[in-house]
């Protein structure tokens, strides 16, 4: 069964297919559904290309939900931050790890 | 009367017919945040939602206790019936005084505690208010506690807060509001963590207290002690040196820290619009969650006006408004913050108006951070609480050239406003607009052009005759 996600970009043309650094929303129902992780995974708009993978949801930074997913293989799962000082752009600081 | 505690403020608001008890399950999934939305769409009453699916019975969720006018006069304990007018000037009278808060050693807000590994911030129902929001918004209807590590000032704000881990947070306090200020001079200097405290479901005067202005250095304890007309009674946090109201219903004390950062936002803020503030906010590492037996989070899921946030701002922003501009020698006469302008437009009526008068009140919005947007000034003959007559004199008489006075500026404007574009917002750039809708002062009396209603056209014996013999003429009073 695969799991979903979502992510937030600013605009879906920053999204690159192939590895990405990402927070992502565990969609999964319960009381610990939207709980974030900070993965290195692999995505593709393409789900047949990532045949294990996950499905990925895609919404811009003014929440607008992308109509098509993309399949995410997760690779590693990091702490849930990135180095950065508080409001400093979050996707700036995530561009330099 | 000062209400003790939230529930207190709840069973006042029952007996008036205010409040309505949701019973059946309802999905804190969006769920919820529809039903209350929709409600506020029709000025509806608070919700207290009893049953929230995957939460333990007797786990609540209050939306909107202070949306309505008749909800803010029965919280600062005036007749449910009181004028805007009045609840403003009550409030205006009561927002310098000062009684200091009485520190207890226990309180109900600290009947369950989590600490350290046991910390499980998804044990509380934290609703997903809107589709597309970035998280689930634990904290709208807040007090963020802080505090001056060097001269002991605690400040007390309203910001927004979604649940990122099961002991994380993040936030998103606007980069030029007082707890921002706080962190950047006190706390990144020294790469310390700032210790915070997130205080939900107090009695409603408190919160509203959190959304006053008030400088820099003031405690909104003293204050909300004032308001309320009873001290507030504080209690040290289980796990930061800071103080909370003893009798909230949920307390979240944490660390902003210095050195991390992830995702906050975006979120349907009070605007109106999930506008793209997103991912340059702040992180919370928990370290105690305390709550009473049974919490009620208090939620206002924020959107179209009306909502808790354009009522009670109109209020307490409006009335601050008013003290800065006599403070700047303005003539005013009287500030409204009309809810349906989200504090994006206030209408200021003067004693003596015309350009430099307008430029004055300029001058006050755009001094320092910038949350207004438009301004218009009336004559003092024009009640600024009432919008009909504001748009009347605004369409009739600001000169559509001379009228009109814009002042630009960059690193302290509303990142919320949503006009703005995506760069505007993150370098905080924006401007601000005076519309001046008096006469120029250095018109000739005789030359000004004379309002054409009946209080101002007709001789005092014409308009005595007619008031007396109104119901003669077949006539009967305005409904």
């Amino acid at each position: 069964m695969k799991k979903e996600y979502v992510t937030f970009v600013r605009r879906l043309r920053d999204l690159s297919e192939g590895k990405e650094l990402l927070f992502i929303k565990d969609l999964t129902p319960g009381p610990r559904k939207y709980d974030t992780k900070l993965v290195r995974a692999n995505i593709s708009r393409q789900a047949d290309k990532l045949p294990d993978g996950d499905v990925l949801w895609i919404r811009s930074e003014t929440g607008y939900l992308h109509s098509e997913p993309w399949a995410m293989k997760i690779l590693e799962e990091l702490p849930p931050y990135v180095p950065g000082q508080p409001w400093q752009d979050l996707f700036v600081a995530m561009r330099q790890l | 009367m000062a209400f003790n505690d939230l529930r207190e403020y709840i069973a006042a608001i029952e007996k008036s017919g205010d409040l309505v008890r949701v019973k059946r399950e309802v999905d804190w999934d969006m769920e919820l945040g529809a039903v209350c939305r929709r409600n506020f769409e029709q000025s509806g009453p608070a919700l207290l939602f009893e049953k929230i699916k995957d939460y333990p019975s007797g786990y609540a969720i209050l939306n909107g206790p202070v949306a309505t006018w008749r909800r803010v006069a029965i919280a600062m304990g005036m007749p449910h019936d009181t004028s805007i007018r009045e609840i403003y000037a009550a409030y205006e009278e009561r927002r310098d005084k000062k009684i200091a808060p009485t520190v207890v050693k226990s309180a109900p807000c600290q009947e369950n505690v989590m600490t350290g590994s046991n910390v499980d911030v998804y044990k509380l129902p934290a609703p997903m208010v809107h589709d597309g929001d970035g998280g689930r918004y634990i904290a709208t209807w807040d007090i963020i506690v802080t505090k001056d590590p060097e001269t002991g000032w605690t400040n007390w704000g309203m910001y927004r807060f979604m649940t990122h881990t099961q002991n994380m947070l993040t936030g998103w306090p606007q980069a030029t509001s007082q707890l921002a200020l706080m962190m950047k001079e006190k706390f990144l200097p020294r790469k310390q963590p700032m210790p915070v405290a997130i205080v939900i479901g107090c009695e409603s005067l408190c919160h509203m207290v959190a959304t006053d202005p008030y400088r820099p250095g003031e405690n909104e304890a003293d204050y909300a002690g004032g308001l309320r007309g009873a001290s507030v009674e504080l209690i040290q946090c289980k796990t930061q040196d800071l103080m909370v109201p003893a009798h909230a219903e949920i307390v979240i004390e944490g660390e902003v820290l210095p050195d991390r950062i992830a995702l906050d936002g975006p979120f349907g803020e009070y605007p109106g619009y999930r506008s793209g503030t997103m991912g340059e906010g702040v992180l919370v590492q928990i370290t105690g969650i305390t709550h009473r037996k049974n919490p009620i989070l208090t939620l206002t899921t924020l959107g179209i006006p009306p909502d808790d946030s354009s009522i009670a701002a109109s209020l307490t922003a409006g009335v601050a408004m008013k003290r800065g501009l006599k403070r700047r020698g303005v003539p005013v006469k009287e500030v409204y913050v009309p809810p349906a302008g989200v504090t994006h437009l206030i209408a200021v009526s003067v004693e003596r108006g015309g350009n430099r008068v307008a430029r004055q009140v300029l001058d006050f919005f755009t001094a320092r951070r910038v949350m207004v947007s438009k301004v218009i000034v009336v004559d003092s003959d024009v009640d600024a609480f009432d919008m009909d007559q504001v748009i009347h004199a605004f369409a009739t008489k600001c000169h559509p050239g001379r009228g009109i006075t814009v002042e630009h500026y960059e690193g302290r404007a509303n990142a919320l406003t949503p006009c703005y574009d995506a760069d505007e917002r993150r370098r905080l750039k924006g401007a601000s607009v005076v519309f001046d809708a008096t006469w120029p002062d250095d018109w000739e009396p005789e030359g000004i052009p004379v309002k054409s209603s009946f209080e101002t056209t007709y001789p005092d014996a014409i308009k005595k005759k007619v008031l007396a013999e109104w119901k003669s003429y077949g006539l009967g009073e305005k409904r």
